[in-house]
């Protein structure tokens, strides 16, 4: 194992139990978009396997969850690590979607820190930011935009020691070299949550990402890509 | 009919869970104590995974508009069915007009009301559980509050034998805890596997995650509880990148305080996971309160699978004498 930025980067893939019925494997090597499209491959093909009843791709990993009545997690296991290598990459045709962001601010108020942190102005975080495509990586942690890849390497920021609370809705925030953008605020749910993640801007006109009324309700799927524009960099 | 006359926030509508919608970043959800609903249903002859009312602050009153055989089970609450006591773990039915009163658990934390039939509110993407952070499922997406009215399913009628209604062998007595050593009276046992990063943390630390307390804190939820003890400290400090994650997770986040995600957890997280508390033992956590103590013994996939195996059969054995206690009437 070598340190890469400070983020482990495995020279081989390495394949765990996360429990008594799911199994997760890791990627070796860095964050990469040939890499994940094969994750999201391995994620169609395992589904397929009796016993599985769910996958979910993460950045770099793919967890697979089986029913332990029906599934054999060694067998799953031993199939990830044979299956992996042979796993081509190929893209898929994912939608664009354009995002204004307000950067700094109320509910960008971690803006000035990320800039003192990289020596620079909150304007230059912002212009970085905004500057490449992002892809959706890995769902998120709950109905979303998901994790998204891309950012600029130069923005690597350590995630807080300590979470602190901040609000949820549009929000655009990094932690190591992850960009996320929240959904939009659902009124009657949680205003706040704890995070260690660093709010950098919000996003007023998020469309929401969710919807039951919708068939699918999804409005973005993995793959697809966000391009955040700058509306304007508030002190 | 049900109508809910009195609750402190936080109870909910749960069932076993989402499956299957990982894809949107769906975690499962669903109870905490999943063998004490299993174990409701099964008084009632209802499928297992009929949704039921978790309920995890007190008092609670609620009053049966028609009448209708439900079951408790989990926590042991004072439970008083128009004033008479109710043991734990009982199926009986109530009759039109009678109020329900469940008062704080003298022993354990989270008590389950099904009803025969189940309730009756719309599958949202294959369940019937509250996603408390996204407000949908379960009852109007949110937390019961006085006044609501829960209706419940057509079923195939039938009668106790005895019209006291019948009990069964509550879980924590039917199903022992593993055994550890030297663990003190009155601390529970939890069985956990090692996880991805295990070997990442110094030796000192995954000595002590086995051999010491932990204490539940205040900080704890049906998302997850924030455990206190002895710090888990890793070898070398490396940033984690966003992954899957599943209940019964151990984190250990920067403080070294370890966290248990649990049914309402995000679907993925980014701290270093030490190990993870098998299936078949979440349900004691599920009944633990803040300001218990917990210890983690190391487990193997085969015994992890042999005690699902002793829930399973619990499972069947309450089935089968609820199935003699009871008759189809046309």
């Amino acid at each position: 194992m070598t340190v890469n930025r400070d983020v482990t980067v495995l020279q081989e893939a390495r394949v765990s139990y996360c429990g008594s019925a799911a199994v997760l494997l890791d990627a070796e090597g860095p964050l990469a978009l040939a890499t994940q499209e094969r994750i999201w491959r391995l994620s169609e093909m395992v589904r397929e396997l009796e016993g599985v009843v769910d996958t979910q791709p993460g950045m770099n990993s793919l967890l697979v969850l089986i029913d332990s009545k029906t599934g054999d997690l060694e067998a799953l296991a031993a199939r990830l690590r044979e299956t992996w290598p042979t796993v081509p990459s190929g893209r898929l045709a994912g939608r664009l979607i354009e995002v204004g962001v307000i950067y700094g601010g109320e509910g960008g108020q971690d803006l000035p820190e990320v800039a003192a942190f990289h020596k620079c102005t909150p304007g230059d975080v912002a212009k970085l930011h905004a500057a490449p495509e992002y892809t959706i990586f890995a769902p998120g942690v709950t109905v979303g935009f998901g994790y998204l890849f891309g950012m600029d390497p130069r923005l690597f920021t350590p995630r807080r020691q300590v979470p602190v609370m901040r609000a949820l809705g549009g929000g655009v925030s990094i932690a190591g070299i992850q960009s996320n953008l929240g959904k939009p605020y659902v009124e009657g749910s949680a205003k706040s949550a704890p995070t260690g993640w660093y709010m950098i801007g919000r996003a007023p006109a998020v469309p929401s990402a969710f919807d039951f009324d919708k068939n699918p309700p999804n409005l973005v799927s993995l793959g697809d890509r966000i391009r955040f524009r700058v509306e304007r960099v508030e002190a | 009919m049900i109508e809910i006359l009195e609750t402190p926030p936080l109870n909910t509508m749960q069932d076993l869970g989402r499956v299957g919608y990982r894809c949107h970043g769906i975690g499962r959800g669903g109870v905490m104590d999943r063998l004490a609903l299993m174990a409701g249903n099964a008084l009632l002859g209802n499928d297992e995974g009929e949704a039921g009312l978790e309920f995890q602050l007190f008092p609670v009153r609620l009053r049966f508009n028609k009448e209708i055989a439900f079951a408790l089970t989990g926590a042991h609450c004072d439970s008083r069915l128009a004033g008479r006591v109710l043991p734990p773990y009982w199926a009986t039915r109530a009759r039109a007009g009678d109020e329900l009163a469940l008062s704080s658990p003298r022993k354990g934390m989270r008590a389950y009301l099904t009803v025969a039939g189940g309730f009756d509110v719309p599958e949202v993407l294959g369940s019937r559980s509250t996603h408390e952070r996204d407000s949908f499922g379960g009852y109007h997406g949110r937390a019961l509050m006085p006044g609501d009215i829960l209706a419940s399913r057509a079923h195939e009628p039938f009668v106790f034998r005895d019209s006291a209604g019948h009990g069964a062998a509550p879980a924590t007595e039917a199903i022992l805890a593993a055994r550890c050593e030297d663990f003190a009276e009155g601390e529970a046992v939890v069985r956990a596997i090692p996880a991805a990063e295990y070997e990442s943390f110094n030796e000192e630390s995954r000595r002590a995650l086995w051999g010491t307390p932990w204490k539940v804190t205040a900080r704890s939820n049906r998302q997850g509880y924030a455990l206190s003890g002895k710090p888990l400290r890793r070898s070398a400090l490396l940033e984690m990148r966003s992954h899957a994650i599943v209940p019964g997770v151990i984190q250990v986040p920067p403080s070294g305080q370890p966290l248990i995600q649990l049914a309402e957890a995000n679907s993925a997280g980014g701290y270093p996971k030490i190990g993870v508390v098998i299936e078949a033992d979440l349900w004691r956590l599920g009944q633990l309160p803040p300001g218990s103590t917990l210890r983690f013994v190391w487990c193997s996939l085969t015994e992890a699978r042999a005690a699902e195996r002793e829930a399973e059969a619990y499972l069947a054995t309450l089935r089968r004498l609820a199935g003699y206690c009871r008759y189809n009437v046309k």
